[in-house]
């Protein structure tokens, strides 16, 4: 957005400047003509070259205040308002008009025409000027054109900014349309295919012995597998992590839970940065163990410890309540779910009764230094 | 000889189902519905003995079509068959009369056992457990607490009704409105599950 107006500002300072010191070299204007030649174009390169190699500055109102003073004091120094340094001056106010936001940029043009009105009369604005129509008239249109500058550049700055805003948010939905859209043919078509290959293979793992049982097993697993893939993409897809960390995600899902929960819920440690995919299957395999604590386990204290040693992150999550049901609750995928994310990811999966036999614990291990987890188990 | 039906919307879960049922011995899958617009014909036309049901369909879900089901005379049992087979679906199945829940990932066997169980009358759901209650009591009006509690205890509707002293179709009409209550999940994690 910046360069467009320092674009403008470059090209303009400097025909500005050429004009001036045209201007100066075919009339006299004043006895030191050639310090004038020589101070504007000290200004117009100086300007130029501290505003192009501190990009910053072209943001600063400090600088625009400097600036706008120095393209002043050339005016002061010409020693006549109507000077061949006008339009110099004017190019001073490009970077602030577009810079602000609208009001404040009419109010930046209407001080600094206040200025050069001050630099007017300490010049040679006199009683004999206010007399003559001409003079007036000119003094009048010297006024206006700081002010038509500003509105003019403000305006349109102002109507690239909406558009861009527009554009950036249309871009927006189209994605999250499509994410959706992606969302819902892997839940809705794949994931049911999957569901379906998973029920054949499975029923086949009866008539089959010895080795041909072994590879129904393992093809099993990894319809597993990939059925908890897609779900973590789906859950992606439908609430993007955004490069949150797992410790942040883990905090926001116990704040969600608190309302809903008795349990006093701590998360603690940081199992630092992790790439993209891994985080997502340890995120969700931690809010399951975290979920199950609040919801089935009548805890009172539920701890969500993450640490990261050397090449191996855990994650453990703890509560005091009633422990793991002695039978596995028919019905209950999530211990299913839980187990194949980790399977995906090549972590390990351990649930056990925590300390003292009391309430449960659910630990999650894996090695951070291998090809990305990736690995199939 | 146990003769079943299925409600899926989708072919594949439908094929596979059907595939699956066949090829176990005792089982006689008779048709598969994709919605519930041409489950009633079917229902009619083979008065099944075990309805798998799937809980995510187009329109009306599981539970509101297992409560029509089991109004059908004589009622079929019916399983839930989802790939949401949570725990916390467990008491809203319960007054909606289903039978068995099972989830869509768990392997045949566990299929197989369920349907044996529940065409032999009995339930296959997670026990309802004190939280999952608590929570319940907390999203019910107090005035439906004793009809969740009888409906646990297998009170039949007209001793439900008589006992409140309001009429048969008013208890159901009330159970209709609970279960619509009680289906909103507490927040999953951000995940489809």
């Amino acid at each position: 957005m910046t360069s467009r107006w320092m674009t403008l500002l470059l090209m303009t300072r400097l025909l500005a400047a050429a004009v001036a010191v045209l201007l100066l070299l075919v009339h006299r204007v004043t006895p030191h003509d050639p310090v004038l030649i020589a101070a504007g174009v000290a200004y117009t390169a100086g300007s130029l070259l501290v505003l192009t190699t501190v990009p910053r500055l072209q943001l600063s109102p400090a600088a625009w205040l400097v600036d706008g003073a120095a393209a002043l004091a050339l005016v002061v120094a010409s020693e006549d308002w109507r000077s061949p340094f006008y339009v110099l001056m004017l190019t001073a106010l490009i970077l602030p008009s577009t810079g602000l936001p609208f009001r404040r940029a009419l109010g930046w043009g209407l001080a600094f025409t206040l200025a050069y009105l001050g630099v007017a009369v300490s010049t040679e604005l006199d009683a004999d000027t206010l007399e003559s129509t001409i003079r007036l008239e000119t003094i009048a249109t010297h006024l206006m054109v700081p002010l038509v500058v500003v509105l003019a550049l403000a305006y349109a700055a102002d109507v690239l900014a909406r558009l861009r805003d527009e554009r950036l948010r249309s871009e927006r939905l189209a994605v999250e349309s499509e994410r959706q859209r992606i969302a819902w043919e892997l839940h809705d078509s794949a994931k049911q295919r999957v569901h379906a290959a998973h029920l054949v293979l499975s029923a086949l793992q009866n008539q089959v012995d010895g080795a041909g049982a072994q590879l129904v097993s393992h093809a099993l697993a990894e319809l597993r597998a990939a059925g908890a893939d897609m779900d973590t993409s789906v859950a992606e897809l439908r609430m993007p992590l955004e490069g949150r960390s797992v410790q942040r995600l883990l905090e926001e899902r116990a704040a969600e839970l608190a309302p809903v929960s008795e349990a006093q819920i701590n998360v603690r440690g940081t199992v630092g940065e992790l790439p993209a995919h891994i985080a997502a299957h340890v995120y969700r395999i931690g809010a399951e163990a975290l979920t199950n604590a609040v919801r089935h386990g009548e805890a009172e204290h539920v701890d969500v410890m993450l640490a990261r040693n050397g090449s191996t992150a855990t994650i453990e999550v703890r509560d005091d309540g009633r422990g793991l049901p002695a039978i596995r609750r028919p019905g209950s995928n999530g211990l299913r779910s839980m187990r194949a994310r980790a399977d995906t990811i090549g972590a390990t999966l351990s649930l056990g009764p925590g300390d003292g036999g009391r309430g449960t614990s659910v630990v999650l291990s894996w090695r951070t230094d291998s090809d990305e987890g990736s690995s199939q188990a | 000889m146990i003769r079943i039906l299925i409600v899926d919307d989708h072919p594949a879960m439908r094929a596979g189902l059907i595939a699956v049922l066949r090829a176990e011995p005792g089982f006689v899958p008779l048709d598969a519905a994709h919605s519930d617009r041409d489950l009633w014909p079917m229902l009619n036309r083979t008065r099944p003995d075990v309805v798998v049901l799937d809980y995510h369909l187009p329109g009306d879900d599981g539970l509101v079509l297992c409560r029509r089901i089991k109004r059908q005379m004589p009622a079929p049992a019916v399983l839930l068959y989802s790939a949401h087979a949570d725990a916390a679906l467990t008491i809203p199945a319960r007054l909606a009369g289903v039978d068995g829940l099972v989830s869509k990932s768990a392997p045949a066997n566990e299929l197989y056992d369920a349907i044996r169980r529940v065409a032999r009358g009995e339930r296959v759901l997670p026990p309802i457990s004190r939280e999952l209650l608590d929570d319940a009591g907390n999203r019910l009006k107090s005035d439906e607490l004793p009809i969740l509690g009888m409906t646990i205890e297998d009170t039949p509707l007209l001793d439900i009704a008589a006992t409140l002293g309001i009429a048969p179709a008013e208890v159901a009409h009330r159970i209709d409105r609970m279960i619509k209550r009680l289906k909103i999940e507490i927040p999953a994690p951000h995940s489809a599950g």
